[in-house]
């Protein structure tokens, strides 16, 4: 099966654990076309929305390749090794090439992914993808969601299911004009979602259990053992938004409840 | 056309009469010019706490204090043309539950004691019919259905906190008065502009309240009868007609006085179908917020239409009912399908983080804590004007913020 990965940086930890993770289940992505890792006018927009410190922080990502001892996500670091050699930047795995961009929408980009004629695209960061991109690869293009759809669509998604009571799992589905709306592919629900120590600790563990459950669904649409489920809630507005503070910090608490007490609470609304 | 030049010259003569007004209106217009320029809001921009809620809520009532004039009303604007306005009987009213609230939450004696000296004032106004006159103070004798429906919320209040019967008496006189000017249909139609207006339900909304205290109905069904002809005005895609204003497009404020006033009644008078049909409008403005960072200032007849400038007093009036959409609706029998919705709080919560940092922190005293017409402050709704209605609402909802949070916190330490 011909994949691209669409990635934000060759530094991302999740597109080099995704790359990495596709090479071992013998399904080498033929390409990654990523964002440049250096791009001035997004790190002087970082620093505008977020401050200089978080916008340092966010360069610091995407500047550098990661030693162990600093990784962001340690539940990744099982799938990030290629050959026996630890992978800090998509660059390290040869057989990969990549390609760089500024927009992964834009004429020359589509025209990259229409030479590679993908049968599938897994996206694992960018741009928000239009139409043209949606519509290159024979499949489609897979999304990985850090939430239950179609119960928690959009952002935060583990602070809102935290939040709604909705369990905590992921989603692997084919992404449409909707936010979160397309044909899902796979749903699971996180094992142990207790064990998570805080909410960042608990994206993490989503994430790593997303990219290993990745194989199971490239391995299902390669073998035709696995059919895509529309959405059985399209008509009413699931979105959820990127949160405030003070909602994560009940969230964050929620959390903590969940770990003194695994039966399920509800933040009474 | 007149009167649009009058308000021009009255403006620009307040410039010479005191011509060291001139340092901070340039710098008011730099200020907001450069930082049109510079901030690009994103996903991120209002999901922390960057100032706190109680400093904001403070420097607004502060702003209130100060614009209460000898007279006991509140001036309806601080114009960096020329200074304070006049007493405006309108705000005046609507603005007593806000300085009540205040005194209740900061034990605050000197809000309490603007109320009554406002209330004082506003019971000196009334016209023999029961009405209360339009306009700024002394401009107009004429009797004003909007003013006297929005005084009438001061009133009430004011008698709940006082049990003085003459402000009672007020308040009857008041709601009689607007029962008998009231249409068949439940308009108001020899108003503003000589046009029945579905803003007009925040007049409902008092009536509603003063049914809620006094347990008469005659009232209460005044004010369905309004909000079942405000309802006939939503359109399929969510837009409210009738707001029949000529002159001006239809700005945030008198869309989000259209929703504000139909859920707040509709939550008095338990009437689920009308929390439902409003909270259609409430949520298209809820995405349009959460997705574009922004509300439109104005909208020429349909929610597509947005005009690119910010109304800071329509932000306020919103975020207050996105808070009441999510605080009323928790009661099991107005429950609705997704109205009772964190994602209500959320945006709230972002729209009063975007609101805040725009308080002036220096400057003079009728603009340090003020809330500006419109961001840019050259935008047309009232143009470079600090005006006590957008303080009123504001405080409103960092005060409901306050109180919901703290619950929904207690609640979620509880289980």
């Amino acid at each position: 099966m011909r994949i691209v990965v669409l990635s934000s940086s060759v530094y991302s930890e999740t597109a080099c654990a995704i790359v990495s993770h596709l090479c071992a289940l013998d399904y080498p992505p033929l390409a990654v076309l990523s964002l440049r890792t250096f791009d001035p006018a997004t790190i002087l927009r970082k620093v505008a929305q977020w401050g200089l410190r978080d916008a340092v922080r966010y360069a610091q990502t995407r500047l550098g390749p990661r030693t162990p001892a600093s990784l962001h996500n340690v539940y990744l670091a099982p799938f990030l090794s290629h050959r026996g050699h630890p992978v800090r930047s998509l660059r390290e795995i040869a057989e990969v090439p990549i390609t760089f961009c500024k927009n992964q929408n834009s004429e020359k980009s589509l025209a990259f992914l229409k030479n590679c004629a993908p049968d599938l695209i897994v996206f694992a960061g960018g741009n928000i993808l239009r139409q043209p991109l949606l519509d290159i690869p024979r499949l489609g293009v897979i999304n990985l969601h850090l939430g239950l759809l179609p119960d928690v669509r959009g952002m935060s998604a583990p602070e809102w299911s935290l939040l709604n009571s909705v369990p905590l799992g992921i989603t692997i589905h084919y992404m449409d004009r909707g936010i979160d709306t397309g044909p899902i592919l796979l749903r699971r629900e996180l094992p142990d979602p207790a064990l998570s120590s805080s909410l960042e600790n608990l994206r993490n563990r989503l994430i790593a259990f997303g990219v290993e459950q990745l194989g199971p669904v490239i391995l299902g649409l390669d073998r035709g053992t696995i059919s895509p489920a529309p959405q059985a809630v399209l008509d009413r507005d699931l979105q959820h938004f990127v949160i405030h503070q003070r909602l994560r910090d009940l969230a964050a608490l929620r959390l903590q409840q969940l770990r003194s007490s695994p039966a399920p609470v509800r933040v009474r609304a | 056309m007149d009167s649009r030049l009058n308000k021009i010259m009255r403006e620009a003569g307040g410039l010479i009469t005191g011509p060291r007004r001139i340092f901070p209106l340039v710098g008011k217009v730099a200020h907001d010019r450069a930082t049109c320029i510079s901030s690009s809001r994103n996903l991120y921009s209002y999901a922390t706490t960057r100032r706190p809620s109680a400093e904001s809520l403070s420097a607004l009532v502060n702003w209130i204090l100060r614009a209460q004039r000898s007279n006991g009303g509140i001036a309806a604007y601080y114009s960096l043309f020329s200074g304070y306005s006049e007493s405006y009987p309108e705000v005046t009213g609507y603005i007593v539950p806000t300085l009540y609230d205040f005194a209740l939450l900061a034990h605050s004696d000197s809000a309490r004691g603007a109320a009554e000296r406002a209330t004082n004032w506003l019971l000196s106004l009334q016209l023999s019919s029961g009405a209360f006159p339009a306009g700024l103070h002394g401009r107009s004798a004429a009797p004003s259905v909007f003013n006297t429906g929005q005084i009438l919320q001061g009133l009430v209040r004011s008698w709940t906190e006082t049990n003085r019967p003459e402000i009672c008496d007020a308040a009857f006189a008041a709601a009689d008065w607007l029962l008998s000017v009231q249409s068949v249909d439940g308009s108001w139609p020899t108003a503003y502009q000589d046009a029945p207006h579905t803003y007009y339900s925040m007049v409902a909304w008092s009536l509603a309240q003063l049914s809620e205290c006094t347990g008469n109905q005659r009232y209460g069904l005044a004010a369905e009868r309004n909000l079942d002809w405000v309802l006939k005005h939503i359109q399929p895609g969510g837009w409210i007609d009738g707001i029949n204003l000529r002159g001006h497009p239809s700005y945030l404020h008198f869309v989000a006085y259209i929703i504000q006033g139909v859920l707040e009644c509709a939550l008095l008078r338990h009437r689920k179908d009308a929390v439902q049909a409003i909270s259609a409008p409430a949520w298209i403005l809820l995405r349009k917020f959460e997705t574009a960072k922004h509300l439109p200032g104005a909208f020429d007849h349909s929610f597509a239409s947005g005009r690119r400038f910010t109304c800071l007093t329509g932000n306020a009036q919103m975020s207050c009912v996105w808070l009441r959409l999510f605080d009323g609706s928790r009661s099991q029998d107005l429950r609705i399908e997704g109205s009772c919705d964190l994602r209500y709080l959320n945006a709230a919560l972002k729209m009063n983080e975007s609101l805040k940092p725009l308080l002036p922190t220096r400057g003079s005293d009728g603009v340090v804590g003020g809330v500006a017409g419109s961001y840019p402050i050259w935008a047309p709704y009232q143009p470079f004007r600090y005006i006590s209605w957008g303080c009123k609402f504001f405080a409103d909802a960092l005060m409901l913020e306050q109180r919901l949070l703290t619950s929904l916190e207690a609640s979620a330490c509880a289980s």
